[in-house]
């Protein structure tokens, strides 16, 4: 247990040396976006017509005449204390805003995790176990093809077959978990499949590929001629050591789960993260998008941190920095 | 090279498909055969001889916005994939031999970028720094560049502590002269399987953004435009959207197909494409092998 802690302990001291310069890299890079799309709440305020005695008004009530660093400085004091600032648009609190679409978004990235964590192990197990047979053929035929399929064309042909043709599920919207997990998950359903076939096919070639050379291994041959059952060979041996790139690839896919809320959330009609980043972006809300931009960095962030931490426990040579 | 991919058939495939597509983009707007933009009376007509692919809710003809609309879609894709490549492989090579400061920061900036939500990034940064998908693309292109850094890196690494460049630099050779000489001829093969693969990745992007109507004008056609604007229509016209879709797909697919005939041609696996692999995995709804 101790060498375990230690291992956790190594893991968790490495992963923050990596993310906190990306962290800080990220969070300047989105600061800087304001200066550089030289927008201004006077624009969404006051119009085209504004006077530059208004624009100007307006820019030092929000602060912005004073320098450069000083106002990251501020954003980025204010940014650690869980304060986003307000938006242009409305003047609402930003954090609040982006909470309520994160809990939508979250629940679809979650539940699209979820598929793909099953089916992309479920069939690169299944692939690998039946190796070089039409069942390996087949998966890997298959998961090459939706590999292929952008989002929205799943999404789409989702909404076409499973909602509109045969009505199983809404087509649209949204139902937030206090109206039954029944119409929760109904709501949600559509759009985590289609964003996980991505995944699915990712972790399942991924998984095939490791577990397959995971055989090959002579330990493993060696297993065999101890004599010891085809379970433990499997579960000791081969997914033990075959399975560190998979989990590395789903570590990776947490960015894309929740960038592809912008595309799924638009064809579905949810009110989540991505459309506020969506709607923000072509209002001009800068605020608004710099906070969707730094919520996602750190999900991202904390996403990675986890998985490091499972690769750790799993496959210890990854904690060795292998 | 060429010649060594189209010997397979994949290869055949690959580089047939993504030739048409080519061909489509330099030449598609002087074939459509009506103008892209201009309203017919005929509404949301089936295929005909007038119109080959019918016509859409304004009574444009499909086949003339395809066509035209071919454009913007391929050259965004190949923008995407130049601009990663040339942010990406010299800093990866030049992270080998610039030292430790240098090869520190380019790893930092590199795993920043991978963990960035690229789609929201490109949505946000289009709208902000004006309506446009070269923007856009130039964009994606930096955030797609850690691949092309980590792959230079991977094999120029490989190639620095090979034997042979040691005995040359021993024997006098200067850093440049490796890198021309080996380094060079050992990064290619890798960074031709990206660019392949980017270019796919980049077409996923294209078309998600037309779709979602970001960086584009509206009445200007592009692939994901039309598709977009076919969903408005299924109960009239249910396989309207199948021809884009078929598209989208059929390019996506030609890049990954023709990214496996360099690997497989060039004999490029193992441990230097490992990171590239679990990168591109990261990157998009394209890209990647079996």
């Amino acid at each position: 247990m101790t060498r375990f802690l230690r291992a956790t302990a190594r893991v968790l001291g490495r992963s923050v040396a990596i993310f906190v310069p990306v962290f800080l890299v990220a969070t300047f890079v989105t600061f800087a976006l304001r200066a550089l799309s030289g927008l201004s709440p006077a624009n969404l305020q006051l119009g085209e017509s504004a006077t530059p005695e208004a624009v100007a008004a307006i820019e030092h009530q929000w602060g912005l005449d004073r320098p450069f660093l000083t106002q990251y400085a501020d954003w980025f004091g204010d940014l650690l204390r869980g304060d986003l600032g307000t938006s242009w648009h409305n003047g609402a609190e930003i954090s609040r805003l982006l909470a309520e679409g994160a809990v939508i978004s979250l629940s679809v990235a979650g539940l699209a995790l979820l598929i793909g964590v099953v089916f992309g192990f479920g069939f690169g197990v299944l692939a690998a176990l039946r190796r070089t047979t039409w069942v390996d053929r087949a998966v890997t035929g298959v998961m090459t093809f939706i590999s292929v399929m952008p989002s929205f064309v799943v999404g789409i042909a989702l909404v076409g077959v499973l909602a509109v043709g045969l009505g199983w599920f809404p087509s649209a919207g949204y139902a937030p978990a206090e109206r039954g997990f029944g119409v929760w998950l109904a709501h949600i359903t559509l759009p985590a499949i289609a964003l996980s076939f991505d995944t699915v096919s990712d972790v399942a070639r991924q998984l095939r590929a490791g577990l397959v050379a995971a055989y090959r291994e002579n330990y493993v041959t060696g297993a065999v001629v101890r004599g010891l059952g085809p379970h433990r060979i499997f579960f000791r041996h081969v997914l033990r050591n075959g399975i560190g790139p998979s989990l590395a690839v789903l570590g990776l896919k947490f960015p894309n789960l929740l960038g592809g809320a912008v595309v799924t959330e638009a064809i579905f009609g949810m009110p989540g993260f991505g459309q506020f980043a969506a709607g923000s972006a072509q209002r001009g809300d800068v605020p608004a998008v710099q906070g969707v931009l730094v919520v996602s960095v750190v999900l991202v962030v904390v996403f990675n941190l986890l998985v490091n931490l499972i690769l750790a426990r799993v496959a210890p040579a990854s904690a060795r920095g292998v | 090279m060429l010649r060594r991919i189209a010997r397979l058939t994949t290869g055949r495939i690959a580089l047939g498909i993504l030739a048409t597509v080519g061909l489509l983009a330099v030449f598609g707007p002087v074939l459509a055969p009506y103008d892209p933009l201009e309203s017919g009376a005929d509404i949301l007509a089936s295929p005909s001889w007038a119109h080959l692919l019918g016509t859409d809710y304004l009574g444009r003809d499909v086949l003339s916005r395809l066509l035209d609309g071919s454009r913007v879609s391929i050259l965004g894709a190949v923008q995407v994939a130049l601009i990663a490549l040339v942010v990406g492989v010299v800093p990866g090579i030049l992270s080998v031999y610039l030292g430790r400061p240098f090869e520190w920061l380019t790893l930092r900036l590199a795993d920043t970028l991978v963990a960035l939500p690229f789609l929201v990034f490109a949505v946000a940064v289009t709208a902000l720094l004006g309506n446009g998908i070269p923007q856009a693309m130039f964009v994606v292109g930096i955030m797609v560049s850690p691949l092309f850094y980590r792959v230079a890196r991977a094999a120029t690494l490989s190639v620095a502590r090979s034997q042979y460049v040691e005995a040359a630099i021993i024997a006098g050779a200067s850093v440049g002269w490796v890198i021309r000489r080996h380094v060079w001829v050992k990064v290619l093969p890798p960074i031709a399987v990206a660019l392949a693969n980017t270019t796919g990745v980049g077409f996923v992007v294209v078309s998600s953004l037309t779709f979602l109507g970001i960086g584009v004008q509206p009445p200007a056609p592009t692939w994901g435009g039309v598709l977009a604007a076919d969903l408005g229509y299924l109960s009239f016209q249910p396989w309207a959207p199948l021809v884009p879709t078929a598209l989208i797909m059929a390019t996506v697919w030609a890049c990954n197909l023709l990214a496996d005939a360099i690997r497989d041609v060039t004999g490029e696996a193992g441990r230097a494409l490992l990171n590239t692999r679990t990168v591109r995995a990261g990157l998009s709804g394209a890209g990647r092998e079996a």
